[in-house]
């Protein structure tokens, strides 16, 4: 789970390679606005992806202990930035409920929401990580 | 004395006419007997009628006429003198009536004489009396009116000396008052010299005290800005060493971010590796909140640092403003120091003066109260004068009086 801007966000841990902090970003030109730039991580070059631009719902202020998680997706992978992680929880199935179509986030990007019975945790929205690959795959070959 | 004065000198022609009568015959010498008759009577006017008779007895008759004009001749100039005497006499009697009655002295004039032989002498003498009293009297009276008048002089003067006397009475008594007061008005400012004096005195002490306290506060001025100089030096050491530990804390929350970060992934790991990285992922969640535990506490530090960066710059603008203060204050210390000194100069001379002042009034007192007494002693020196002035006055009066008692006097006599 991690908090963006004025969400909270969740996303499960096997869509999770790897939580790290942000590395020298290399804009691209020419590509969608969710895409902040490349960044080299292990070898690896991966797209780094705006989730709030992404969601549309705003646009991401860069804070000095901003993090960054590498979301996998069978063979899609990014890097999504986040403004904190607040950790790892264990969530039942049967916890999570239908995502309202009035919510902010797009309902066919999330999971469901859950609420967790933590305190100062509000209710998460938990994103599908393949769905939100895709799409944003599909919107940068899209241009 | 009329009867008897004429017969004398008329005896001898008697016995003639007696002889010649007797003789004549009875008949024919009765008119000789009827003049002779009459003769003796005193009647010397008749005479014998010569005619009728004849002879001897006419001779006779002839004669005893002769005689008889005679004897009447001699008895009227007897007459005329008694007259004239007695005249005279009269007048002199009535000149003495006139001198005891009235004092009148003109009535006598020198003129009044007589040929008496016995009398002329007296009346003579009488008169030189009169005219001696005559030139007393005159003399009398311009003296007695000379000494009115020079009476009156010293009456005048008598009264303007008793004035000016009870004049210069009062103003003596007014001059003793003025004295008096200016007797108690010096004594008011002696006492009031001494009381500046005194307060000059206590001016005194409190300015030396005051330059004591200046030249120690001058001092403590000095070694607060020594001390606020040595502040300054630790809050730069201090400074420094809160700048090291700034580092020390970057250094520590670097490694406690990294830490957080191998923790979280730690725990990502141990979930993917299921029930058999269970333990581990507690191990790194553990590890994880140690980190974020460590950061909060860096964080805090941090906080503190920047506090403490704020408070010792503060504490730093603080001493400075503490060492310009101070030197403010000795520039200040110094200027009160100098006023001091130049109260004291002032206060001294103050004091001084208030002396000169207090000891020149006292003097002033005693030869006030000299004067007063001076004063006293001519007060009743004049209290006599006015007293023996007074006196004369009357005496003066009573000369007057006397004068003019003394002229009305002689004016009863009428000298002139």
């Amino acid at each position: 789970m991690f908090s963006l801007g004025d969400l909270q966000l969740g996303v499960p841990s096997q869509n999770v390679r790897e939580v790290t902090r942000m590395g020298p970003l290399t804009p691209l030109p020419r590509m969608s606005a969710a895409v902040l730039g490349v960044v080299g991580h292990r070898g690896e070059v991966l797209p780094v992806v705006d989730l709030l631009r992404f969601l549309g719902v705003g646009e991401l202020k860069p804070s000095p202990r901003a993090r960054i998680f590498i979301g996998v997706a069978g063979s899609l992978s990014a890097a999504f930035m986040a403004d904190s992680v607040i950790g790892l929880r264990k969530v039942f199935t049967a916890d999570i409920w239908p995502a309202p179509v009035t919510g902010h986030v797009p309902a066919e990007l999330l999971l469901g929401i859950v609420t967790t019975d933590r305190e100062g945790e509000g209710a998460i929205n938990l994103l599908n990580l393949v769905r939100v690959l895709q799409s944003a795959r599909q919107r940068a070959v899209a241009r | 004395m009329s009867a008897e004065t004429p017969e004398n000198p008329n005896q001898p022609p008697a016995p003639k006419k007696k002889g010649g009568a007797s003789k004549n015959g009875s008949i024919g010498l009765l008119p000789l007997t009827n003049a002779l008759k009459a003769a003796a009577k005193g009647d010397f006017s008749a005479r014998a009628e010569v005619e009728r008779l004849t002879g001897e007895s006419a001779e006779v008759a002839a004669l005893l006429n002769q005689v008889l004009d005679q004897v009447a001749n001699r008895n009227t100039e007897f007459e005329a003198r008694k007259q004239q005497t007695v005249q005279v006499v009269d007048q002199a009697l009535d000149a003495l009536i006139a001198l005891v009655r009235q004092g009148e002295l003109n009535r006598w004039t020198s003129s009044n004489t007589t040929d008496d032989p016995l009398l002329g002498p007296l009346l003579e003498g009488f008169g030189k009396v009169i005219e001696t009293l005559r030139t007393f009297v005159r003399e009398i009276n311009e003296a007695a009116l000379r000494l009115s008048s020079s009476a009156n002089e010293v009456l005048a003067a008598s009264t303007q000396h008793e004035s000016s006397s009870t004049e210069q009475a009062a103003a003596i008594h007014e001059t003793t008052a003025t004295m008096e007061e200016l007797k108690h008005a010096s004594a008011q400012i002696a006492e009031n010299a001494g009381a500046v004096a005194r307060v000059a005195e206590e001016t005194l002490e409190s300015a030396r005290s005051g330059r004591g306290a200046i030249g120690e506060f001058i001092q403590a001025m000095q070694q607060i800005r020594a001390d606020s100089a040595a502040v300054a030096d630790s809050i730069a050491k201090l400074s420094k060493r809160v700048e090291r530990i700034g580092t020390v804390v970057e250094v520590i929350d670097e490694i406690a971010d990294r830490s957080d970060l191998l923790a979280l992934n730690a725990a990502l790991e141990g979930s993917r590796a299921g029930e058999a990285g269970k333990g581990f992922s507690i191990v790194a969640a553990e590890m994880r909140r140690l980190a974020e535990n460590v950061l909060d506490s860096t964080k805090e530090i941090k906080n503190l640092i920047t506090e403490i960066r704020e408070a010792t710059a503060a504490a730093a603008g603080a001493a400075d403003a503490s060492k310009s203060a101070t030197e403010s204050g000795e520039k200040l210390g110094s200027a009160a120091a100098s006023a001091v000194e130049s109260i004291l100069a002032g206060v001294q001379e103050t004091s001084d003066a208030a002396r000169v002042i207090n000891l020149a009034t006292q003097q002033q007192r005693t030869a006030t109260e000299q004067v007063v007494a001076s004063m006293a002693e001519i007060e009743d020196v004049t209290r006599q004068t006015t007293q023996a002035s007074k006196q004369a006055t009357g005496a003066a009066a009573e000369l007057t009086q006397l004068a003019g008692r003394l002229a009305e006097l002689i004016k009863r006599f009428k000298a002139d």
